[in-house]
């Protein structure tokens, strides 16, 4: 409904209590953090002198920020091992933090476990080297598996070199060439890919000799165990067993780290949550200010709640904390209350659409029921049709279903409604006209009558944004420019004015009154002097104390763009009707081509594939032009949109601070369009990519402009 | 008709490209030059290094920037062309790359070696990753060679880098020869889809430049390093235009220097040796360099809608390079241009 009030919750306390109030505050969910010592430095911030707030008086002159930053690197280590032994889902759990602990005790009791766990892990790392050591000398022995012999002969002779290498097939061909002159025996034992595997036998004299030359083919020695008995099939046979018992010690390692498990398992899940709001805890002392021994916290909590936390904290810690409360004041520089929307579930979806172009400041109207409510009007106007209405429903419920935490499917499934309404009034169902009545209107056969409605709804609309525009000043408080500025009173009367001139002169075939041009040039001549009758009849607004040449010439300018926007704006809505119109030709156009197929196959195939064609395509562009009208044409009469977003502290947050990084940039909150354009495989680079591009280049640049349009003094 | 589609456009290129070189008065004129200033200076007004000078200023402008842009300018030159081709020409456009990047690879093997880090090794290493893929640095980052082997790792050379990393072969001569080895595999193992005519001239001149390395390796390995026989032929390329197997193992297994010479003189690589020169070998290379020189101008008039145009412009840059930096180091080295001259490749 609006924008929800805040106040600032203020928390002194003793500094060894500090993470427990943290922590409490992290719980609660409701406070959204700000910098303790703009709070403390700002013009309204009082501390009652009393008996208990004598210390706190004290050390208030001297507080400094936060600067100790604790190190959790050992800490994830030993989280993030033990997560991974024992195989356990990193999860946040609110019941392990509400219990009363203390962080370092609790992980006290790990480091032990850690070490000793650590070193069975060791110990596997080790038992599993082993084995792939045994594994390799298997593999090589199989080479010798033909020779019946006991290989201990071969490997320890004293006055021969016995060797298996291998090089590759180009080298092993430079080797044969040239096998006069090799001083070793050389046999090919196996060809495995590109490589040779050989068995060379040389005296100890030549070693030397040898190892250069088959250094120059590049070779690798293939290694075998040293001290073993018995033939090549009686040695594998041995490591194999080998294997076996080394595998057992690792089972029962593992059984053991096991153990461990069961015994500490309810700890253990305790751990990642615990740690977790240890790292929040530390992300949020940035924001508090210290003293000798006091700490100071500031915060705004929603008014709803503000109580409820105190009362939580006076519980919990009875009268060792000085608890402030105070309204939060607009004014005070260095800390701005932040926004939090507060709408009925029907209109919460069209929240992000308003957070796309700006979230409104505190003291600002949500924009959000007036805009939901145009923004269904407008789009149900453009795309009446009672069946792709209902299709968008069902991707809306399907979408929300999937995609839980983004509000497109709401926002689908409610302009699915608008369109159904619209199709009765239209009768239109998929394109045709001809199985339902039009309760209203038929657009094609009222096109005149269509594009005069619409441009009369826009005339409403931009009108309701001027009255809107003079709640927004009179909350600010400022008479002069709500009378002056170029969307202000003077304005909004020269517009009416300029309509009522237009019906009367073209409409009515009347003649133009002098008394109407006269007050005509007389608005327009109060909004290019606005700086000096400002500053003449509201000497208290500061806005307007000094006034240059530059402001007449800019506010001459300011004039014709003004003009030129009016007459725009609204001409701009005629659109609205054109996309009606728009959606039956559509149609028209497709049902043609289907009456010039021969089969019948055919011709519903080209209705259906027409229908997918206006459901995607025109209901994309009916989006994005609704949502130009309202940024474009009205949102940058009234709404500004430059406050905060609420975010309180809480836990979560901090685990998802990547894609808090990414919903800061507006793609994300374009994601859905991409998601929607590939959902209809338009695949990624395709045609999708490039409308998406279009869209959000197109909506981007129209936000920019509006925005920078507005900061314009 | 499909050799115009291929050759025309990049050909043209080629050409206002090789407009661009040296005349063979500028380096009359650059080796008057008395210090590197005025060269640099000289190089900046002739038309295309000025383009590729303009960031440099030539009154503070060392030997080792000089050398750093024109090896930048060589990647370039490969990239601009590399445009041109598509499918199995364009591999084997990139494949051009490889002998550069090996070089550079080399450098760096023997900076770890030493020791050295590698912001201060002395050549610019551009060419690291543009044909291996890997990332520069990932490779400056190894401290041992056995990391910049494992560092290889996923790229063409590093199966012939593998069998180093056993503990007792890892030193520079053998990943230096192994890096070599590789590089005549892959241009042997490699089989591309292109014109019959272009697979046969591309045969040709890398064994023509095989026979010649050989040729070198040989002598050399004979000279200085004092090899086996067996070693030294395990090491040659194992491909040749002129010279077979048979040729290369008799000369491998020469008993002395005198008998290497008789050999070669019945090999039509005869130039490559002077019988009053056999004992200091520094012009080898210059001969090497200087054959190939003309032998290129020579197929590329033969051959104008061939591949042999791109292998043409790219070494005779890479030759004109040479020379520059070799002009360079005489003024540097306070060389008279008499002595300069003689290590040119260009006959001036």
């Amino acid at each position: 409904m609006s924008v929800e009030k805040m106040k600032i919750l203020g928390v002194i306390g003793k500094k060894n209590l500090l993470e427990k109030v943290l922590r409490q505050v992290i719980l609660s969910e409701n406070m959204h953090m700000t910098n303790a010592l703009s709070r403390v430095n700002s013009a309204d911030f009082f501390l009652p002198p009393s008996e208990k707030n004598i210390e706190a008086l004290e050390e208030e002159p001297f507080l400094k920020p936060y600067s100790e930053k604790r190190d959790f690197s050992q800490d994830e280590k030993i989280v993030n091992l033990f997560l991974k032994i024992f195989n356990i889902e990193p999860q946040l759990n609110k019941d392990f933090l509400t219990e009363e602990y203390d962080y370092d005790d609790f992980m006290r009791q790990f480091f032990n476990v850690y070490k000793e766990i650590s070193s069975i892990v060791d110990e596997i790392d080790i038992k599993l080297r082993e084995i792939d050591q045994k594994r390799e000398y298997i593999n090589n022995l199989k080479y010798l598996t033909k020779f019946d012999l006991d290989i201990n002969n071969f490997i320890n002779m004293q006055y021969l070199v016995f060797r298996i290498i291998r090089i590759t097939r180009e080298n092993y061909d430079k080797l044969k060439r040239n096998y006069e002159n090799i001083p070793a025996v050389v046999l090919k034992v196996a060809v495995e890919g590109g490589y040779v595997v050989l068995i060379s036998i040389a005296p100890v004299t030549l070693e030397e000799t040898l190892e250069k030359i088959f250094s120059s083919l590049n070779y690798s020695i293939l290694p075998l165990p040293k001290e073993v008995n018995g033939t090549a099939q009686e040695v594998i046979e041995q490591f194999t067993r080998n294997i076996e018992e080394d595998q057992k010690k690792i089972e029962a390692l593992k059984s053991s780290i096991e153990e461990y498990k069961i015994k500490y398992r309810d700890e253990l899940k305790k751990l990642f949550s615990r740690l977790e709001m240890e790292k929040k805890i530390e992300e949020l002392k940035s924001e508090i200010a210290i003293g000798k021994k006091l700490f100071f916290m500031f915060g705004f909590v929603p008014v709803s709640y503000v109580y409820q936390l105190k009362d939580e904290l006076e519980k919990n810690f009875r009268d060792k904390l000085i608890i402030l409360i105070d309204d939060a004041n607009t004014t005070s520089f260095g800390i701005t209350p932040p926004t939090k929307l507060k709408n009925f579930k029907i209109f919460k979806p069209f929240e992000s659409l308003i957070k796309m172009y700006g979230i409104p400041a505190y003291q600002e109207k949500d924009p959000t029921i007036f805009f939901a409510l145009s923004y269904m009007l407008l789009f149900g106007l453009m795309f009446g049709d009672v069946g792709q209405g209902f299709i968008l429903i069902l991707g809306g419920i399907i979408l929300g279903l999937i995609y839980k935490k983004t509000d497109f499917g709401g926002l689908l499934s409610r302009l699915g409604c608008s369109s159904v309404i619209f199709g009765f009034l239209f009768g239109s169902v998929f394109g045709s006209e001809e199985i339902l009545p039009a309760l209203l209107v038929r657009p094609m056969e009222n096109i005149n009558k269509l594009l005069i409605f619409s441009v009369l709804l826009g005339v409403l609309l931009i009108l309701s944004s001027y009255i809107f525009n003079f709640i927004n000043i009179k909350n600010k408080k400022a008479t002069g420019e709500m009378l002056f500025e170029s969307n202000g009173l003077a304005a909004f009367t020269f517009y009416v004015l300029l309509l009522y001139v237009i019906f009367r002169v073209f409409i009515k075939q009347g003649t133009l009154l002098p008394i109407l041009w006269i007050s005509l040039l007389g608005l327009l001549l109060a909004i290019f002097f606005k700086g000096l009758l400002i500053s003449k009849l509201f000497p208290q607004e500061k806005a307007y104390k000094k006034i240059s040449l530059n402001e007449y010439v800019e506010g001459g300018f300011g004039i014709i763009e003004m003009l030129l926007s009016m007459l725009s704006n609204t001409i701009s809505f005629i659109r609205v009707g054109a996309f009606a119109l728009n959606h039956v030709g559509l149609y028209i156009a497709f049902l043609t081509l289907s009456h010039m197929v021969n089969s019948s196959w055919g011709s519903w195939a080209i209705l259906i594939l027409g229908n997918i064609i206006i459901l995607t395509l025109e209901a994309l562009i009916v989006f994005i032009q609704a949502l130009r009208l309202e940024y474009y044409e009205l949102f940058t009469k009234f709404y500004r949109g430059n406050g905060i977003e609420y975010t309180p502290a809480r836990i979560n947050s901090s685990l998802l601070e990547e894609e808090k990084k990414i919903l800061k940039t507006n793609k994300i909150r374009f994601s859905w369009i991409r998601k929607i354009l590939s959902f209809f495989r338009f695949r990624k680079g395709g045609l999708g990519l490039y409308v998406y591009d279009l869209v959000y280049s197109y909506v981007n640049s129209r936000a920019h402009y509006s925005h920078r349009f507005l900061s314009c003094p | 008709m499909d050799k115009i589609i291929i050759y025309s456009a990049v050909n043209t290129k080629i050409k206002v490209m090789e407009r661009e070189f040296l005349e063979p008065v500028d380096y009359v004129n650059l080796l008057r030059m008395r210090s590197i200033p005025d060269a640099v200076h000289y190089l900046k007004e002739n038309l295309y290094y000025k383009k590729i000078l303009e960031e440099i200023n030539p009154d503070t402008v060392s030997r080792r920037d000089i050398e750093d842009i024109l090896k930048r300018s060589m990647i370039d030159n490969i990239d601009k062309l590399i445009h041109y081709f598509h499918n199995d020409y364009r591999k084997f456009v990139r494949s051009l790359y490889m002998k550069y990047e090996i070089e550079d690879l080399k450098t760096l093997a023997r900076a770890i070696f030493n020791r050295e880090k590698p912001q201060e090794i002395e050549t610019p290493l551009y060419f690291l990753g543009k044909y291996s893929q890997i990332e520069a640095d990932i490779l400056f980052n190894a401290g041992t060679i056995r990391d910049l082997i494992y560092s290889l790792e996923g790229s063409e050379f590093y199966e012939f880098l593998i069998p180093l990393v056993d503990g007792r072969r890892e030193n520079l001569f053998r990943l230096e020869m192994a890096l070599d080895t590789s590089y005549f595999n892959i241009v042997q193992s490699r089989k591309y889809k292109i014109f019959p005519k272009d697979r046969e001239l591309l045969k040709k001149w890398e064994g023509l430049v095989a026979d010649l390395y050989n040729l070198q390796w040989i002598y050399r390995g004979k000279k200085f390093y004092r090899l086996l026989p067996e070693e030294l032929l395990n090491y040659t390329i194992s491909f040749g235009d002129k010279l077979n197997y048979q040729d290369r193992q008799r000369m491998c297994y020469a008993r002395n220097l005198e008998e290497l010479y008789q050999m070669t003189l019945d090999s039509p690589y005869g130039f490559l040796f002077k019988k009053e020169e056999i004992y200091t070998d520094i012009f080898m290379e210059r001969r090497i360099n200087r054959f190939i020189y003309y032998r290129l101008k020579e197929l590329s008039r033969q051959e104008p809608l061939s591949i042999i145009q791109i292998i043409e412009y790219i070494w005779l840059y890479e030759l004109e390079v040479k020379d520059i930096v070799a002009i360079i180091e005489g003024l540097r080295y306070g060389l008279p241009s008499e002595e300069t001259r003689k290590f040119l490749v260009k006959v001036i």
